[in-house]
């Protein structure tokens, strides 16, 4: 049967070195981490919310006790994640490329009640990367890697499994810069291919009406989506409408790129920030996603620090886009910041003691959800010996 | 009716086999052990499992991650989400449709049975000469189904296999009532039989209280709905019928805890009598009077039969009296006229010692018979089709009550042995023989030399062949001498305690089983038979003659 190496030799005029083949996630972590890099631009002297006399912190817990029993604010929860495979390596005109295979999962889950914890969306890609080099045409790079993509799926071997490549991602062939590779080229496509994925997903539960002021979405990782080339949700500036009810939590964040209202570090701060304590928000924008977006971010703390590892575990970084003029302008409005605040508050159990070590760091419905994304994923085995 | 409940789950270290598989459902789902379900499978069969262990579980590894999802151990907090969850099913595999050994397949579809499945998976859907054991009950509303359960006779009562024991601590058991919906089953069953040689009779001990003094009279308490369960088993809800009654003779009234009108009221119809011994009848079953009595040397047997050959003086004994007196003249130092020189004083005092107590105690031991006595052996030589004898021996203490029944079952055996002159086909083919208490004859501690136990054993290994079956009920099962319950097909577990499950005879059942026997209701049994493919918990309906508060 054919696999699909012998197939890409094949339409790409290159050679498969036939190299070991395995799992990225499990050797090695990824250098580049992609979350880490953003940088923000501190709109300084503006307030991220429309409370301004809060200089120092303010205690969520009253409010937290106050609605517990209520329905939660939260009723949608995404998370995206993804396996990557270095397939192979292939010779294309005297150069060496690595193959990668990867598996995208996006799964946005819904609860409906403290017991039902279901999918509502569920994205589950099988992609490859592989360098512009691999056409050797050059002239339609889009319309020739649909097509291979077309014929790889045809495959009598992908047939049989029921499986299917859901695209083929192309990195640069360029001269690398250095401490740069060609592998993590592959993988950043692939990363991006997951980000898309996940606004794709936003985008359809704001489609289908289902986010409003009582149900909101809570997204695991930051909301700074870099412009994309291509596809049809590339720049956050346009579809920025579609954040109105979510909000983005960073279990990990860089404490020094945080700054206060003036523009010194925040992270003193944060270390010491008390148990149910959130930070006064803060106005950013950012270059990487564009001037246009604003967001609100502020840092909120749900373990106490002696139980935690670090000063830092323990405190979550809350970020929320400014979609209306309003809220540009004065920051969104501190009740909805209180509430988001003391809404993650209640989230802050069951734990992911002792199955995760972020567990001070992570809220359970997004660990469900994330645990629901992998349990997608087809074994790493099966994943390999397709190629 | 079907319903979906889950799905077979095959991991590394839990793989499915030919014995089992395991399955998830939601956690709220109600199942139990021995519920069976089924699973769809290979080439359109369907393999059939019945519950043994639910395990529910969550995603904490530890139970410190509990402990911090309560908010650090505060029992108020409550969380947004609880933690997910869900239970697995263990299930012991009893068959598949097409005969296909194959283990159930990851993630194929697990269901609830309907009547049919139940009655295939189980084997009850092709039992030969059914005899209702009662019912089983399955699953919840809606899907709450009920289903008769039938031994075949011929595993029960022989020829196939014989012999019945049944366990369990008092009262909560309800043993003696197990034993007698059987008994009663089977006397319906036989009286309405047109075989020539397929015949029953009944000879029931009654060892405690009234319990069984009035089982040809109605139980007046029983409701429709145990009415309807007879009905179902296909059973005429009527008290037994054609009941003899013997009571121990005493000069006043027979020793018994029955009441002194219902003797009198049984005894004008004809059907009560007093039991007596004789002793130029009944000489050679003396030595059944010391069948607990520990005799390492010897010497109680040789006493015995130096008396029942008729050596010495004994020769010419006509009654129990004399035969009191002749023993005391050998506990006479000194004295060694007609006296066997191996056996010694001490020995004829010992000897002495025991029978006279039992002489005395009981007024059984006479001299001859008066109107409505009668000889116990006389009775069983003569019984007759679908009789059933009750032998009251409660109130008589335990070396009486130990004679009488072994010299019941050496009646029994003679006349099954063909010692007694009688047409063939006017006897019983069966007798059945039910007693109560079986450990005090027959357990591992009873000398190896008791007669009685030596009895019971010639029974339990030779009695299928020649018809007579013994109903055997006990506390605790491990008590019983092991070749006794080997012998037996067919066992029923009613409730008994956590020590008892622990033991050796319970070793191969399946450790949840194990805890359900310490948590049975009355009525309710775990039997197991040959031709049943896994063990059965099942019920069956109160008793359907006369019951007696307070015993």
């Amino acid at each position: 049967m054919d696999k699909i190496l012998n197939f890409l030799e094949e339409q790409t005029g290159g050679t498969c070195y036939r190299s070991y083949k395995y799992c990225v996630d499990e050797t090695e972590i990824p250098s580049v981490n992609y979350e880490e890099s953003q940088s923000y631009t501190l709109q300084r002297d503006r307030y991220g919310e429309t409370d301004t006399s809060l200089k120092i912190t303010k205690d969520i817990s009253k409010t937290a006790k106050q609605i517990q029993g209520n329905t939660p604010l939260f009723h949608y929860f995404l998370d995206g994640s993804r396996r990557i495979y270095k397939v192979d390596d292939i010779e294309l005109g005297r150069k060496i490329f690595p193959i990668i295979g990867g598996q995208i999962g996006v799964a946005c889950c819904k609860r409906e009640n403290p017991s039902t914890f279901k999918k509502a969306i569920l994205e589950h890609n099988l992609v490859m990367a592989l360098p512009s080099e691999a056409d050797k045409d050059g002239k339609n790079t889009e319309q020739f890697f649909n097509s291979v993509t077309q014929k790889i799926n045809n495959l009598a071997k992908l047939q049989q499994y029921n499986l299917k490549f859901s695209k083929i991602l192309t990195y640069p062939s360029k001269q690398l810069d250095r401490g740069e590779t060609f592998e993590n080229l592959g993988i950043a496509k692939i990363q991006d291919e997951m980000i898309e994925c996940e606004k794709k997903i936003v985008s359809e539960l704001v489609k289908k009406n289902l986010l409003n002021q009582d149900k909101y979405l809570l997204k695991d990782g930051s909301l700074q989506y870099k412009p994309m080339k291509s596809g049809d949700f590339r720049e956050l500036s346009k579809i920025k409408s579609n954040y109105q009810c979510v909000v983005g939590l960073s279990k990990q964040f860089n404490p020094e790129l945080s700054k206060d209202k003036t523009g010194k570090s925040n992270a003193t701060k944060i270390a010491k920030l008390p148990l149910y304590h959130r930070t006064p928000a803060f106005m950013y924008q950012t270059d990487i996603v564009s001037t246009e977006v604003h967001f609100c971010i502020w840092y909120l703390r749900i373990r106490d620090v002696k139980y935690t590892e670090s000063p830092f575990s323990g405190v979550v970084k809350v970020e929320k886009v400014l979609v209306t003029d309003n809220e540009l302008e004065k920051g969104l409005g501190s009740d909805e910041v209180d509430l988001i605040s003391a809404n993650i508050i209640n989230e802050r159990s069951p734990v992911a003691y002792g199955t995760d070590t972020r567990w001070a760091n992570h809220l359970y419905p997004i660990y469900l959800t994330e645990k629901y994304v992998k349990s997608q994923y087809i074994s790493d085995l099966h994943f390999l010996n397709l190629f | 009716m079907t319903k979906r409940i889950g799905k077979i789950i095959a991991t590394e270290k839990m793989p499915t086999t030919v014995d089992e598989f395991y399955f998830w459902t939601d956690k709220e789902r109600v199942i139990k052990p021995f519920d069976v379900v089924k699973v769809e499978h290979i080439k359109n069969s369907v393999t059939f499992g019945v519950v043994e262990e639910i395990s529910h579980f969550t995603d904490s590894p530890s139970f410190l991650a509990g402990y911090i999802s309560s908010d650090f151990g505060d029992v108020d907090h409550k969380a947004n989400t609880e933690r997910i969850g869900m239970n697995y099913v263990k299930a012991r595999v009893v068959g598949n449709t097409e005969g296909i050994f194959t283990p159930a397949l990851d993630g194929h579809l697990v269901s609830l049975a309907d009547e049919e499945d139940v009655k295939k998976a189980l084997g009850l859907d092709e039992i030969k000469n059914p005899l209702p054991c009662g019912y089983i009950e399955m699953y919840e509303p809606p899907y709450d189904i009920r289903i008769p359960v039938h031994f075949n006779s011929h595993f029960l009562i022989g020829p196939e296999g014989a012999h019945l024991n049944i366990s369990g601590i008092s009262g909560l058991a309800a043993k003696t009532s197990y034993a007698m919906f059987l008994l009663k089953a089977i006397q319906n069953q036989y009286i309405h039989s047109e075989k020539e040689n397929e015949s029953v009779a009944f000879v029931i001990l009654n060892v405690k209280g009234r319990d069984l003094v009035a089982i040809d009279e109605p139980n007046n308490d029983i409701g429709n709905a145990d009415k309807a369960i007879y009905e179902m088993l296909d059973l005429a809800p009527e008290p037994f019928t054609n009941v003899k009654y013997y009571y121990p003779y005493s000069k006043e009234y027979p020793t018994t805890y029955a009441n002194k009108e219902d003797v009198k009221s049984q005894t004008k119809q004809g059907k009560a009598f007093q039991f007596k011994y004789i002793y130029e009848d009944d000489k050679e079953s003396i030595d059944l009077l010391f069948s607990n009595v520990d005799d390492p040397t010897q010497t109680m047997e040789s006493i015995v039969n130096y008396i029942s050959t008729g050596q010495g003086k004994f020769g010419g004994i006509t009654n129990w009296e004399e035969l009191s007196k002749e023993i005391h003249e050998h506990t006479k130092k000194g004295d060694t006229s007609g006296r066997d020189k191996e056996i010694t004083v001490s020995s004829w005092r010992k000897f002495y010692r025991l029978f006279k107590k039992t002489l005395d105690k009981s007024s059984i031991f006479a001299n001859r018979l008066g109107d409505g006595e009668v000889r116990l052996k006389e009775q069983i030589k003569n019984i007759q089709k679908n009789d059933v004898y009750v032998i009251d021996v409660a109130r008589m203490d335990e070396e009486t009550q130990g004679f009488v029944f072994g010299d019941v079952m050496r009646a029994v055996y003679d006349l099954k042995l063909g010692q007694i002159e009688r047409k063939e086909s006017d006897i019983p083919s069966k007798i059945i023989v039910f007693i109560d208490e079986l450990n005090k004859y027959a357990s591992k501690d009873v000398p190896k030399s008791s007669p009685i136990l030596r009895q019971i054993l010639d029974i339990t290994e030779r009695g299928r062949s020649l018809g007579i079956i013994l109903f055997g009920a006990e506390q605790f099962r491990s008590d019983i001498h092991d070749r006794v319950k080997g012998n037996c097909s067919s066992y029923a577990y009613g409730r008994t305690n956590a020590i008892e499950v622990s033991k050796g005879d319970y070793q191969y059942v399946p450790p949840v089983y194990k805890s359900m026997l310490t948590r049975l209701k009355q009525g309710e049994y775990i039997i197991q038979n040959p031709v049943f493919r896994s063990l059965l918990n099942i019920k069956f309906p109160k008793p359907i003659y006369k019951q007696f508060k307070n015993g």
